[in-house]
């Protein structure tokens, strides 16, 4: 079971940023699939029709924000428990509140600290 | 809005500190006209909403613009293709997104999504009664420069 591969949704606006995300993980020896989406709309339909271990959720983005799609997907009992980590430039104390509060699993703030960054999801998707 | 510029100075080092491995410095910081035409080939734009209003711009030219992309990305660029605009377009967003952490006892912030000008000598319009514009140009890769004009009033309370 340990050894199934993990699916991650990377959901950010940037392409730039999703890879730099995607590449700072695939340094941990543990298989992955990567699901990209550039909105929160796009991922809600990516959402509906895999199956999705983690995502790892920018704020600010266009058609859907994350804060949005967060909000969204919380709201279905499927998704409850399902880890969604923000990955935003949003840094206010303010702004990490009401991500949490909404159901983030966890709160990264760019630009990412690779050991942190890899703590944090090691903990999740191991 | 004098105060609220140290924040944009110290936020931008260490953004290009952590993201791109780049140290920076700050030079003196100038106001600078509305609507100037400036040197660069590409700015990125942040509007700033919420308890105060402004923008924040980066503007730099685009050799500049290909080198921190080429970090970031680890290929080559050359001109200002879709992957350059995204990257200077990241990067202002991180700036102006920690900026908030470090001014959210004066007043609370919304950052829009990027705006992407380029071009030689484009000019940016800035609102007529927008508050002053005041530009930090930053030194990197010891003969390179590139600009952050920041333009930031409350809309309640003091500043």
């Amino acid at each position: 079971m340990e050894n199934e591969a993990k699916t991650i949704l990377v959901v950010d606006d940037s392409r730039v940023m999703r890879n730099i995300v995607k590449n700072t993980f695939s340094y941990k020896n543990i298989p992955c699939e990567f699901l990209e989406a550039g909105n929160g709309r796009d991922a809600l339909q990516i959402l509906q029709t895999k199956k999705i271990h983690l995502i790892l959720l920018d704020w600010n983005m266009p058609e859907l924000s994350g804060l949005d799609f967060l909000k969204k997907v919380r709201t279905a009992e499927d998704y409850k428990n399902l880890p969604i980590i923000m990955v935003t430039s949003e840094a206010a104390k303010y702004n990490v509140i009401e991500a949490l509060k909404s159901g983030a699993t966890d709160y990264i703030i760019k630009p990412v600290n690779e050991k942190i960054f890899k703590e944090k999801l090691a903990k999740i998707i191991l | 809005m004098e105060q609220y510029i140290q924040p944009f100075i110290d936020v931008s080092v260490d953004v290009f500190k952590e993201f791109l491995g780049c140290a920076i410095t700050a030079e003196r910081p100038y106001l600078e006209e509305k609507n100037a035409v400036n040197a660069w080939d590409i700015s990125a734009i942040i509007g700033l909403t919420g308890e105060a209003r402004g923008a924040v711009v980066i503007s730099m030219k685009t050799n500049l613009a290909a080198k921190l992309t080429d970090i970031l990305t680890g290929t080559n660029h050359t001109g200002l293709d879709d992957e350059v605009v995204d990257a200077i377009g990241e990067i202002v967003n991180i700036i102006a997104g920690n900026v908030k952490r470090w001014l959210e006892e004066a007043f609370r912030l919304v950052i829009s999504l990027p705006t992407i000008v380029q071009g030689p000598e484009h000019s940016i319009k800035w609102p007529h009664d927008q508050a002053r514009i005041v530009c930090i140009p930053f030194r990197i890769f010891e003969n390179q420069v590139f600009n952050l004009s920041v333009a930031i009033e409350a809309v309640k309370g003091g500043v």
